[in-house]
């Protein structure tokens, strides 16, 4: 086995999402790893899956992305039930939705969160209230201090 | 000698420790806990098996906005003349997790906290000062 069998991830557009994932499950890759998201700026939010072949020992990773602003994906509990909680997450943490899921209830946020806090543009009110605490010494200069791409700058954050 | 007085000699070198284990720093309170020699020699004994039958907390861990009013309902639960330790950074005042959108900064936003141990986690030499200070303030 080497990396690439790992790194290896297919990109699929989201209306094949189902239809990708049901092909991995009928090669043989029938157990569900994860599933998670992350914010691809401009191109929206990409969604990945792993999924691993228990008699191959062999993993595979689907891609897809979706819109910013109201993404829908089919679920995927249909073909693992496991899925459930993992797209659960995914979809407060990022804003997206998944069609068809049994139990679309936030799962780990507190009950009236709001906005979605993976997202970049979701603003850490700490991050405005307090200095940043990184500094070696007290009163040392955080000018220089990056910031992710994405993330609006603190100027511009609420009141 | 009026009653609160008696009632707090006699929490002298008999804390009973309700340990509220959160995340990593449980594992490093457990660990330095579980010395029940050291513990003694400053008038402690860990591991309550509940809030009623405590008189100190000690909040180790990362408190999360979502678990945090379970921390405030075992503080609730523990007899009205109790006291609290915030041991560790997240505790303190959320550590690493300054900015996070899900941890709670500070337990102290809360509940009332009689001492402080920092560190990220603090080590074993830490909870036994700060227990041994508790003692001397209750004393005082």
């Amino acid at each position: 086995m080497t990396l690439d069998d790992f790194a290896a991830t297919r990109d699929v557009p989201s209306d094949d999402w189902y239809e990708a994932a049901s092909e991995l499950k009928g090669s043989g890759h029938d157990f569900f790893d994860w599933l998670s998201a992350y914010d691809d700026s401009d191109a929206g939010v990409a969604v990945v899956a792993r999924i691993w072949s228990v008699r191959d020992r062999h993993g595979a990773m689907l891609r897809t992305r979706v819109a910013r602003e109201g993404g829908l994906l089919p679920t995927l509990t249909t073909l693992w039930e496991g899925a459930a909680w993992h797209e659960r997450e995914t979809a407060e943490m990022f804003g997206i939705g998944f069609t068809g899921h049994p139990d679309p209830r936030p799962l780990l946020l507190p009950d009236g969160f709001d906005g979605h806090p993976l997202r970049k543009e979701f603003v850490l009110a700490s991050r405005v209230a307090k200095e940043w605490p990184g500094a070696k010494e007290p009163g040392e200069s955080v000018a220089g201090r990056k910031r992710p791409p994405g993330v609006p700058p603190a100027g511009t954050w609420g009141s | 000698m009026a009653a609160d007085v008696t009632i707090e000699w006699g929490h002298i070198f008999r804390l009973r420790v309700l340990d509220v284990g959160l995340a990593c720093c449980a594992v490093e309170f457990a660990a330095a806990a579980a010395r029940g020699d050291d513990m003694a020699a400053v008038g402690a004994r860990p591991f309550a098996p509940e809030p009623r039958e405590a008189n100190v907390m000690v909040i180790s861990g990362t408190v999360t906005d979502k678990l945090a009013p379970q921390v405030k309902r075992l503080y609730d639960e523990m007899p009205p003349d109790s006291y609290v330790m915030s041991f560790g950074s997240c505790a303190n005042c959320g550590g690493p997790y300054w900015d996070s959108y899900s941890v709670t900064k500070g337990v102290d936003q809360m509940i009332p906290i009689d001492v402080y141990v920092p560190g990220c986690p603090p080590r074993p030499e830490a909870l036994l000062d700060g227990l041994a200070q508790l003692n001397e303030r209750i004393g005082r």
